[in-house]
């Protein structure tokens, strides 16, 4: 067992009721950490090939990193992974809250589910024992009402800690995600659905075991430190002046190298829609379905999505386990229920500007009511803005619509779309699993309106205004993420002050240069997807990272919590492992990584004739060869080889 | 690790009845034991137990503190407390908890103990604390 860990992982067959824990080898945390390289771990040896993602041979876990619970900060993201239903790749969602160290405290590092069970039912572990039981009483019953019922079931000396599905899940939905802490959603890939037809409805964990740690008192000094360095936050601008600075960003034909902090600080003043007004300005969020620009949702328009508006009914900050900034916000809830969440970046831009909504008050409810279903925000949002279109080219029509108006920025429609689709009731039903899909059922030329990778719909960060994107979207074996990598992403984690051989970012720099394809955008991709799988194997969040590691003392954290001091490049292995055990994954079942195309639009194919965007395109496949090359993999195909696999045990 | 029971026992039960994860086995009046696979470490039986029949992780007995007022308790530093809910999710009797929103965006909701009375002295609140906001104090006699 590796100092940090438990050791020990939880299998739960439902088709048989059998729950057995399992001790884990001293190599795979040596080859993988925990966390996400566990899961990947344990999904390339346990999910047979060219499994259903809906049927019982599928895998899900719930996985916790190495940190979390050690003492360090920003170690409370747990991840749900699995065989993705919506793109047939390796799929992983992420989120926050504090799932994460109940998992550990359950003595566990990771609890998997396989088969399917007979009827609903959810499981409850508290380090004792852990048990199936019936969940009749809880399917049909949106997120936050499961959870408080689970809450009142459960009313042993240890508040239980819960990730349920809501309806979305329960209905299989492609776009439906795992929901905690009344609507924190581990929202993508539509695990959801899997956990849906595996009938799991929730996962309520209330162990109070310890985390041995080698040096804690090493561990808290460097959170100290790292506090302070956050609690720090200068007088700062007001948030029509982000918007400015957006602008700015927008006209200037060079840039400066970016430094974490201004995100650290605008995080912590608005959490993430800090960044609305500033990302439509400068090319970053997407408008219109990727066909508009900042023309189309101009700085007056925004202005009632601004970030003072998104904050003003917030009731207190949110902070996920062990974290130092607080990111989130709870906001005054509906009379009679407890406060909700603010809605986030992504969820604000892809339910505002890509549908060329600017109603605030119906992104705060579609927000909720897409947290209660526990069906993905980016997903959803994306998908309307599809049908938007198709509406617009006469591909459906309100007969196909139920009556309903689908016209650009018609909020009402939204509103009820957004019940329907929950609901899978008439056009609903159609858009509910994604817009691949959708495209795919109403023929007629459509997909080309549908923006996505793989078939997960692309979040609300433009490749054409950071092509770092495009890259990550296209290769990551779980495609169409934002949460990896960027041009953008590079600069803030800073690796080169630490890792000998990556390159070190220019101070300042022409635009036009991100868009050359030299062999170093590659092998920046690379280690932004090893450096952020090692977080993730951490359990540490990406906000963090953004501090960059001269900030955030991951290394020496892993260090203090196993007392084996690695360089540096070695943790950066640790996370070229779980790329590789991913990338074997797709191939065992089936997928060509060459066959993940992302959507000409947001390649700029044709480029945008205006906007912050204009002239842009993202010659993306030149580098994917480059990239599978950093890992060792095959130039060609992607294809891991066997010497690498066989080195680390897959 | 694990604490243990010595043949001190009388079988009266405190212990049991204290322990916050059901590490304790044992009918009344009969020697109670220890489950060292479940045993936390909070040291909750060695304040309780009346016959000075527990024994730490490294062999010390462990002194019982008559009254349970009078064990420690936490005292959390509003002004250090970052409002991360380490402490929150570290208690094992779920006592600790933050105060109420109702602020504004600039609101922290700070750990603060809300029920004193099921607090069993252990400690981990303050072991957990990344930046050290709390200090645990042992009650004044009164
Ligand atoms: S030390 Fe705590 S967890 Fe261990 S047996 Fe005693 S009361 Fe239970
Ligand atoms: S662990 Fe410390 S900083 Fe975090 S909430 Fe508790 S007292 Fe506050
Ligand atoms: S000492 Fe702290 S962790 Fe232990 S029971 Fe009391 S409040 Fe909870």
């Amino acid at each position: 067992m590796e100092l940090g860990c438990t050791g020990k992982i939880l299998v739960v067959d439902l088709t048989t009721g059998r729950i057995r824990p399992q001790a884990v080898e001293n190599a795979v945390y040596e080859n993988f950490l925990s966390g996400l390289g566990l899961g990947a771990w344990y999904l390339y040896h346990n999910i047979a090939s060219h499994a259903d993602p809906l049927g019982p041979e599928n895998v899900l876990g719930f996985v916790a990193g190495v940190l979390t619970g050690s003492g360090s900060l920003f170690a409370g993201r747990w991840l749900v992974v699995g065989k993705s239903p919506l793109t047939g790749c390796w799929g992983e969602a992420n989120a926050g809250g504090a799932f994460a160290p109940a998992i550990k405290q359950c003595g566990f590092d990771a609890i998997f589910f396989s088969g399917i069970s007979p009827r609903p039912v959810y499981l409850f572990a508290d380090g004792n024992r852990a048990e199936l039981r019936d969940a009749a009483d809880l399917w049909g019953l949106d997120a936050g009402a499961a959870e408080a019922r689970l809450a009142e079931m459960h009313t042993g000396r240890k508040r239980p800690r819960i990730a349920c599905i809501g309806p979305a899940g329960e209905r299989q939905s492609l776009i439906a995600g795992v929901v905690h802490d009344g609507g924190r959603l581990a929202a993508r890939a539509g695990l959801g659905a899997v956990m849906g037809a595996k009938r799991l409805k929730a996962v309520v964990l209330a162990g109070s075991q310890r985390i041995k740690v080698y040096d804690r008192p090493g561990v808290v000094r460097l959170s100290r430190e790292l506090s302070a360095t956050v609690q720090n936050q200068p007088p700062f601008v007001s948030g029509k002046v982000a918007a400015y600075l957006g602008r700015l960003v927008r006209a200037l034909p060079a840039q400066m190298e970016t430094d974490g902090l201004l995100y650290k600080m605008i995080l912590r003043k608005w959490g993430t829609v800090g960044m609305n007004q500033m990302s439509i300005e400068m090319g970053d969020a997407p408008v219109q379905n990727w066909r508009g620009t900042h023309h189309d949702f101009d700085l007056d328009t925004s202005a009632a999505l601004a970030p003072d508006v998104f904050t003003r009914p917030v009731v207190a900050k949110y902070f996920c386990y062990s974290c130092p900034l607080g990111c989130g916000a709870l906001v005054e809830g509906a009379p009679g229920t407890p406060p909700a969440h603010r809605p986030e970046y992504e969820t604000a831009m892809a339910l505002g500007p890509l549908c060329l909504n600017a109603d605030a008050e119906s992104i705060f409810r579609m927000n909720e009511m897409l947290n209660q279903a526990g069906m993905d925000s980016i997903s959803a949002g994306a998908t309307i803005a599809f049908a938007m279109e198709c509406y617009e080219h006469g591909l459906i029509t309100r007969d196909d619509t139920d009556g309903l108006e689908l016209t650009w920025g018609n909020s009402t429609a939204m509103v009820t779309l957004i019940d329907k689709m929950i609901r899978r009731e008439g056009i609903g039903d159609l858009l509910a699993d994604g817009s691949r899909v959708a495209a795919r059922r109403i023929g007629a030329g459509s997909e080309r309106f549908a923006v996505h990778a793989g078939g997960q719909e692309l979040p609300m960060h433009d490749s054409r205004f950071d092509p770092g994107f495009a890259l990550h979207y296209a290769v990551e074996p779980a495609p169409g993420r934002h949460t990896v990598g960027s041009l953008l992403y590079y600069e803030m984690f800073q690796l080169w002050r630490q890792i000998e051989g990556l390159p070190g970012p220019s101070r300042f720099y022409l635009k036009r240069s991100k868009y050359d394809t030299d062999v170093e955008k590659a092998r920046m991709a690379a280690a932004c997807s090893q450096f952020v799988n090692l977080i993730n194997a951490a359990g540490l969040c990406l906000f963090g990272a953004f501090l960059g590691v001269h900030r955030l003392p991951v290394f020496q954290w892993l260090d203090a919590v196993s007392g084996q001091p690695r360089p540096p490049a070695d943790y950066l292995r640790i996370g070229a492992n779980i790329q590789t055990a991913r990338q074997a994954f797709n191939f065992r079942q089936g997928v060509d990584p060459l066959a993940i195309q992302v959507s000409d639009r947001a390649l700029g194919r044709p480029p945008q004739s205006r906007g912050a965007n204009k002239g842009r395109s993202v010659a993306v496949e030149k580098l994917v060869g480059e990239y599978f090359q950093q890992f060792g993999w095959d130039r060609r195909t992607g294809q891991p080889r066997k010497s690498i696999l066989e080195k680390i045990g897959l | 690790m694990a604490y243990t029971i010595t043949d001190l026992c009388i079988g009266c039960g405190m212990c049991k009845l204290v322990c916050p994860v059901v590490a304790i086995e044992g009918q009344p009046r009969k020697d109670h034991r220890i489950l060292a696979a479940r045993c936390i470490d909070c040291g909750a039986c060695g304040r309780i137990c009346p016959q000075a029949a527990v024994k730490d992780p490294s062999g010390r007995v462990c002194q019982r503190i008559r009254l349970r007022r009078r064990w420690p308790k936490p005292r959390i530093s509003e002004a250090a407390c970052i409002g991360c809910t380490v402490c929150v999710q570290s208690c094992p009797t779920s006592c600790l908890g933050l105060t109420a929103p109702g602020g504004s965006r600039e609101s922290v909701r700070k750990a603060v103990l809300v029920s004193p009375k099921a607090c069993i002295g252990c400690g981990f609140c303050a072991a957990d604390c990344p930046v050290g906001a709390i200090e645990m104090i042992n009650p004044e006699p009164f």
